[in-house]
């Protein structure tokens, strides 16, 4: 196969960041970790927006509308990471990650059981009521999350 | 090109306040985030775009300095936005360092996300710190660009530098490294 190279160009990025002026790696990670908790409040409305959004989606009624009802879950689990990720809500961004790694490996036009949405969906808002400091019911739950995504992943290998 | 730890040394100094920077989010959350996030590393972002179309409009018209671009969206998605991209004959933006974001990456899309032509892609959850450590790696990107038969961007191949160290949750590591060195100090009866 043939292989064209296109000589390594300096970018304006690579210029710059050398540059005089600027800020220190510590100093730019504190202000936007200062700027990513400002957003605590709106990222627990979204977690909770998703979670709910998971909770709501209907069961497919044929194989035809399995395909955009999966869709609609994984991009709610998705958005559930995207928001409680950057605040250490690990918990839910692993249930939700296990279901997504589900979702992306199954055909979609093969009939899907949709109690593990159910399950999942059932699990995070637990995941999200439970204090802190419950640390053995998380893991119990995580734990059984995990049996089944590996179950179900068997299978479409 | 200098090693990632090297790169990420809190007293190190990186002038990234001129770059023309592109966030391109379906979510308005995560877009807000990313933008948050740039503003600390003294980067506003110039264009923040909640697609494909509309990203795509502004490449053609203006210069862009980094790119940062969400896999999964609507319509267009990110790996072919940046497909295009590097196909687009752009000067100079098909060769823009491409940092592409990801909540989860489904087994389907692998070979996508290897083969689009992107620089870089960091897999959620979000943190600051490893947002910055792939900006300044990707500044200091030294790969060429190769057109082998549908694939055009930077060299997949890492021969120069071992790729970046772990990839996820790194802040966390390094507190988890540092409050356990804390503690064992303390144990010791050092002042940290």
């Amino acid at each position: 196969m043939t292989v064209i190279t296109h000589p390594r160009r300096q970018t304006n990025l690579a210029k710059m960041i050398d540059s005089a002026g600027g800020v220190s790696i510590g100093v730019a990670l504190a202000k936007a970790r200062t700027n990513i908790e400002a957003m605590r409040g709106q990222a627990m409305a979204v977690v909770e927006a998703q979670i709910s959004a998971l909770e709501a989606v209907p069961a497919p009624t044929s194989l035809l509308s399995t395909s955009s009802r999966l869709d609609q879950t994984y991009l709610a689990a998705t958005e559930l990471i995207d928001a409680a990720g950057p605040f250490e809500l690990f918990d839910l961004c692993r249930a939700a990650a296990g279901l997504c790694d589900l979702i992306g490996a199954i055909n979609p036009e093969e009939a899907f059981d949709w109690r593990i949405v159910t399950v999942h969906a059932r699990s995070l808002r637990l995941l999200q009521t439970l204090p802190v400091e419950a640390a053995e019911e998380r893991a119990r739950i995580l734990q059984s999350l995990r049996e089944v995504i590996e179950r179900k992943l068997a299978q479409t290998d | 090109m200098s090693s990632l730890g090297e790169a990420l040394r809190d007293s190190a100094v990186v002038n990234l306040s001129g770059a023309v920077t592109m966030v391109i989010d379906d979510s308005a959350f995560a877009l807000e985030l990313a933008s948050q996030a740039l503003v600390g590393f003294g980067i506003r972002t110039r264009h923040a775009c909640r697609g494909a179309a509309e990203a795509m409009e502004i490449l053609q018209e203006q210069n862009i300095d980094l790119l940062v671009v969400d896999c999964e969206m609507p319509g267009i998605n990110g790996f072919e936005l940046v497909r295009w991209l590097r196909r687009s004959g752009l000067e100079p933006n098909a060769f823009v360092p491409v940092i592409m974001t990801a909540a989860h990456i489904r087994r389907t899309r692998v070979a996508e996300a290897r083969d689009c032509g992107a620089n870089f892609l960091i897999t959620k959850p979000f943190s600051a710190t490893t947002l910055l450590e792939r900006i300044v790696w990707v500044a200091r990107d030294g790969r060429p660009f190769l057109e082998i038969g549908d694939y055009f961007g930077p060299d997949r191949r890492f021969r120069k530098a071992p790729p970046p160290g772990p990839e996820r949750r790194a802040d966390l590591i390094r507190k988890s490294e540092y409050e356990a060195g804390k503690v064992s100090a303390a144990e010791e009866g050092e002042v940290v």
